[in-house]
């Protein structure tokens, strides 16, 4: 594997909010990365720094070892397709798919043929004029069938019903595995997710709160729910995520690896061990870095 | 290159709006046109401004080729200088063979005395002076100063917004008005008219090509830093 994308320092400063503040991270080749945060967390920004769409304050971005911006030779084998994306006037999807064409040496028309059949993507009427599901298929259609060696998902699923979604999924791992290439999906849809990302960088008002292998996430984290004494003596000075009691119950998140002889005291004690969902643990992260944020202030 | 080539295509590539709307104006305009000649009981040349319907079209896609296909394009990977000459290239592109039906029009206009009827829309006398070669030149270099003129006021609307538009167009306003009370206050009307007469169609032609490459650098300057 070798390194795709580079970010150091990087920031973006409208008026007084900071959107990215100081952002240092790297991409590497032939992997499938969640950028995954709440909305307005910066992850549309970050995407349209690293694609130059977008002009950082500050900090810097190497793609392929050079500065994307005005690079004809770097930008064309990415592929950003925004969740808001501007359509000419009176295109139709066919317009659109005509231009990605031309553009994006990689592109399957094939593939292009089999995505608008699953999608049942109407081609003749104005993209002006399809649902909010249909012009995300459009977005999802170009980003999968222009193989660019880069390509980023915009909340590729907003609109989309529950078919339409496993439809985009399946076809991704498929498509990715014939053809491995570098994938950014931003999502704030964890769970579902959850399954396709090999990676995990989470961003949380302009900063990284997260960047690791999502089985390094998982295993990281338990539930812990039984007896609020028994709980709360063992996750005492361990670092503790969330905690939630009713009545003599306990049910805690702990950072913790549990051993075996751990794992077999706390069974014995009537303590109920539980796997984190990826979803949970984020949120909680989430949640636990703003608690300690305001704590500072 | 290539690529710049292919920002055209992407802009013709609905054909509609290159092809078949400009026609459309262009055909109907002539129709109308002909059928007030005919209609309005005077002998002796008739002569109307249909033939300028077409060229307030181009401003209409200087702007849609930036507001809607300039996201478009950073969608497909495009660089902004890309994006830049590919559009000036799809404009001209469309104004050539626009600007030959016009002199192709000047001709059978010349040929049939007016369309039978004593009726002129392209073959306009002083246009025509320096034949057909001035006239194409002037029918090539309108139609791109109006697509480029189009162009860079949406690019100062993407870049600045609407509020910097409104008073640049203002600002323009207030600088004609204040050309003429300059005029005006020197009583300098009679040099000014003699010195518009003076034009020749070339001469016209020259200056408005030379406008549009100021206001398309304007442009492509503005565009360098606008993000969808």
């Amino acid at each position: 594997m070798s390194t795709v994308i580079e970010v150091r320092d990087l920031t973006k400063r409208y008026r007084e909010v900071r959107a990215l503040d100081g952002v240092s991270l790297s991409f590497e080749d032939g992997a499938i990365y969640g950028l995954l945060g709440q909305n307005g967390a910066g992850k549309t920004t970050l995407m349209s720094m690293l694609t130059a769409q977008n002009f950082p304050t500050s900090g810097e971005v190497r793609v392929f070892g050079e500065a994307p911006y005005e690079n004809a030779r770097v930008l064309s084998r990415m592929c950003f397709v925004r969740e808001s994306q501007k359509y000419p006037n009176d295109a139709t999807a066919a317009h659109a798919f005509g231009a990605a064409r031309l553009f994006f040496a990689n592109w399957d028309q094939e593939l292009a043929d089999r995505l608008i059949a699953d999608f049942r993507l109407p081609m003749k009427q104005a993209i002006r004029k399809l649902s909010r599901g249909q012009l995300s298929a459009v977005g999802v259609i170009i980003g999968l069938a222009s193989r660019a060696e880069i390509t980023f998902f915009d909340e590729p699923y907003l609109g989309l019903d529950a078919v339409a979604r496993q439809i985009f999924y399946d076809r991704l791992i498929e498509d990715y595995g014939n053809h491995p290439r570098t994938i950014v999906l931003s999502s704030h849809l964890i769970d579902e997710v959850a399954n396709l990302i090999e990676r995990v960088i989470l961003i949380d008002r302009g900063r990284i709160l997260m960047d690791e292998a999502t089985d390094a996430i998982r295993d990281r984290c338990v539930n812990l729910i039984g007896d609020r004494e028994v709980v709360e003596r063992f996750i005492a000075g361990r670092e503790v995520l969330h905690t939630e009691t009713l009545g003599r119950v306990m049910s805690a998140t702990v950072a913790v690896r549990l051993d075996a002889a751990e794992r077999a005291e706390l069974t014995r004690l009537g303590v109920e061990i539980a796997p984190v969902s990826l979803q949970q643990m984020i949120v909680r992260t989430a949640q636990h870095a703003a608690l300690r944020e305001g704590a500072q202030r | 290159m290539n690529r710049i080539v292919n920002v055209a295509r992407m802009q013709w590539i609905n054909r509609a709006t290159f092809v078949t709307v400009p026609l459309l104006i262009l055909g109907s305009a002539l129709l109308i046109s002909l059928l007030i000649y005919w209609i309005i009981p005077v002998d002796g040349p008739k002569y109307g401004g249909g033939a300028q319907a077409p060229l307030w079209y181009f401003l209409v896609i200087g702007i849609q080729s930036l507001t809607l296909t300039f996201p478009f394009s950073l969608a497909m990977s495009v660089t902004r200088r890309e994006f830049f000459f590919g559009s000036m290239l799809a404009a001209v592109c469309v104004a050539f063979p626009l600007s030959v039906l016009f002199v192709v029009g000047g001709l059978i206009e010349s040929a049939t005395g007016g369309w039978w009827i004593d009726g002129w829309m392209f073959y306009l006398p002083w246009i025509w002076e320096q034949g057909p070669f001035g006239a194409w030149l002037l029918f090539f270099a309108l139609p791109v100063l109006f697509f480029t003129v189009g162009f860079c006021l949406a690019t100062i609307y993407k870049r600045f917004g609407s509020v910097t538009l409104t008073l640049t167009l203002v600002g323009l306003g207030a600088l004609a008005v204040a050309v003429l009370a300059v005029i005006r206050q020197f009583d300098a009307w009679a040099s000014v008219g003699a010195w518009l007469a003076g034009f020749s169609a070339v001469g016209l032609a020259l200056g408005l090509l030379l406008a549009s490459v100021l206001v398309s650098a304007l442009s492509m300057a503005l565009l360098a830093r606008a993000t969808p």
